[in-house]
């Protein structure tokens, strides 16, 4: 809610900008060409990938060669000594042994690990873990174009089902792991399979990881991430008073939409939208995984990474 | 019809689904949980040291592998799917690498976050061996180092299980040697022998034995006569080994016995 308030979603849009104020016009350009002009830049992505595989390597290298680097996996781990916890994990556990009496048995490495990892991605936009730290979206990344390609082919549907779906599962899984005793949701994690198996060796549950991939392919896209992944929702609570967004200005903005295009959670920028947005600026909201792919492809530069309030940093 | 009654009713549909499958989930969870309930453990799939119950662990581990990370020896793996519902939580196939406390400082049950390896015991167990080796009557106190003294008791302190020997096999039983390479030049276990020049493991292949009667059950026994012993049988007079309540179950003992299956196993400990 606090999100849609600060967005300025529920506000009377503002008028669209004449021809004359258009970038591309007081550029003397062809609308076409300016639209073009940042195809083929792709300086964030390959930040993003760089660092998404070098945390990922770092967790198989401390553990191929014993160095006290980036220890366990990404269900619970120590950077340098330094414990992290993975949130969803944490909260199952806390449900349960609250219930049971053994949350008085949890070390304060446990605690330490819990509130940094929720203060660290706070201050990083939440759902940032997602494109910059989550092999599985790395892997469902790809997936997504191939799917793309096959909807354009019109060899699939594509389906689309809503959003808020993922609040049904966030409070399932919490249930179910009340109900069991169980963490169940570590069973089906794909962000833990995937990084156990990087690190330790496959196991069978890959095959689990496979069957959703390929749903994600022929059926729907992104479906894990956006319907049912409780650590991103996780995060994306986290995310929803964070500092880190990107920041949209509508003043080099010239409606070509390619930045929700190539958005992996286009409904963050619903803004871009000619006649759509109701402030100057807007910022993006707590779904947004700040993978920067738009910021990349605007031909404007009217997106950019910004902590609020301490105007555009990069 | 309005916009909002169709998204309401399209979520409505979607959500039962949603719950349908979670409620599929939850009831085999919690079938296999049923049928899974204390048999977990068996002599291929012991917990590390200082596990808890396996009630509590199940959910209490969180599958981080920080204990598979720390120890030197390799001695802990991450179960498989196969394993039911123990997917991802850390066990010990003493056959194949048995944990020879090298570590000195039970370092899987240090880290893990969660305390489903309960350093706490350990930390006592510790505390109270070195407040009772400074009262001893006529101890020179700068000679004992308190290190030393709680190395040995938090070792002595864990209980993963308990050894048992099988008559049948056992070559000592049997009244036989053993002369060789225990487990062949092909096994990978490593092991810090109590006799070892080293502080650290070294590969069990690289020692050879010759055994008049084959005791290396108790001769590479990493806590000694407390657990177990080389003594006459009480009929017959013979030498063969006697398991005393000083095991631990950390299972060198297992992992070097030379028959082919081996002649001493380590019984889980079930809560």
């Amino acid at each position: 809610m606090f999100d849609l308030i600060k967005s300025g979603k529920n506000k009377p849009a503002l008028k669209p900008k004449p021809l004359a104020k258009m970038p591309h016009t007081e550029l003397g350009m062809d609308y076409k060409a300016w639209c073009d002009s940042h195809k083929g830049t792709h300086k964030w992505r390959n930040i993003r990938w760089s660092v998404l595989i070098f945390m990922n390597l770092l967790f198989v290298v401390s553990f191929a060669y014993d160095l006290t680097i980036l220890e366990g996996s990404l269900s619970g781990s120590r950077l340098i000594g330094f414990y992290l916890m993975d949130p969803f994990n944490a909260l199952q556990l806390l449900a349960i042994s609250s219930t049971t009496g053994y949350i008085g048995m949890l070390t304060m490495n446990f605690w330490i690990g819990f509130i940094t990892i929720l203060l660290f991605w706070f201050l990083l936009g939440g759902r940032s873990y997602c494109s910059w730290m989550c092999p599985y979206h790395l892997i469902s990344e790809w997936a997504e174009k191939l799917h793309n390609y096959l909807v354009k082919k019109k060899k699939i549907k594509e389906h689309i089902f809503q959003r808020s779906l993922r609040y049904v599962f966030w409070f399932g899984f919490i249930l179910l792991a009340l109900l069991t005793q169980n963490l169940v949701f570590e069973d089906l994690n794909m962000v833990g399979i995937v990084s156990r198996a990087m690190i330790y060796g496959p196991g069978l549950l890959l095959l689990w990881v496979i069957a959703v991939l390929l749903f994600e392919i022929v059926y729907s896209k992104r479906f894990w991430c956006r319907y049912v992944c409780p650590i991103g929702t996780t995060y994306s609570m986290v995310g929803k008073l964070s500092p880190l967004a990107i920041k949209f200005d509508l003043d080099k903005c010239g409606y070509c939409r390619d930045c929700q295009a190539v958005c992996l959670v286009p409904h963050v920028l619903w803004f871009v939208q000619r006649g759509k947005a109701t402030q100057e600026v807007h910022y993006t909201g707590s779904d947004c995984t700040k993978c920067g792919l738009c910021i990349d492809t605007c031909a404007g530069n009217a997106l950019s990474y910004t902590i609020k309030g301490w105007g555009t940093i990069l | 019809m309005a916009k909002g009654d169709f998204d309401r009713r399209e979520f409505l549909k979607s959500g039962a689904i949603a719950v349908g499958a979670l409620a599929i989930v939850g009831s085999g969870v919690s079938y296999l949980d049923k049928s899974d309930e204390g048999t977990q453990l068996t002599q291929e799939f012991l917990r590390p040291p200082g596990a808890i119950g396996e009630i509590d662990f199940m959910y209490g581990c969180i599958k981080c592998g920080l204990c598979v990370q720390i120890c030197p020896v390799h001695a802990i793996k991450l179960a498989d799917v196969h394993e039911g519902l123990s997917y991802g939580t850390p066990y010990i196939d003493v056959r194949n690498q048995a944990c020879d406390f090298s570590c000195d400082a039970l370092q899987c049950v240090e880290t893990c976050p969660t305390a489903v390896l309960d350093f706490e015991q350990f930390k006592n167990a510790g505390a109270i061996a070195v407040e009772k080796a400074s009262k001893l009557p006529g101890v020179d106190l700068s000679k004992v180092n308190p290190f030393e003294v709680q190395k040995v008791a938090m070792k002595e302190a864990v209980k993963i299980g308990k050894a048992h020997v099988n008559r049948r096999t056992c070559l000592a039983h049997n009244r036989k040697g053993f002369k060789g390479i225990s487990r062949g030049l092909d096994f990978e276990g490593i092991l810090r022998s109590p006799d070892s020049k080293y502080d650290y493991a070294t590969p069990l292949k690289d020692k050879e034995f010759d055994m008049e009667i084959c005791n290396l059950c108790v001769t590479e026994c990493p806590i000694g006569e407390t657990a177990i012993v080389f003594v006459p049988g009480r009929g017959s007079g013979k030498l063969h080994p006697r398991v005393l309540d000083g095991c631990t179950g950390c299972g060198v003992c297992v992992m070097v016995c030379p028959t082919d299956k081996p002649s001493i196993v380590v019984e889980p400990i079930k809560s």
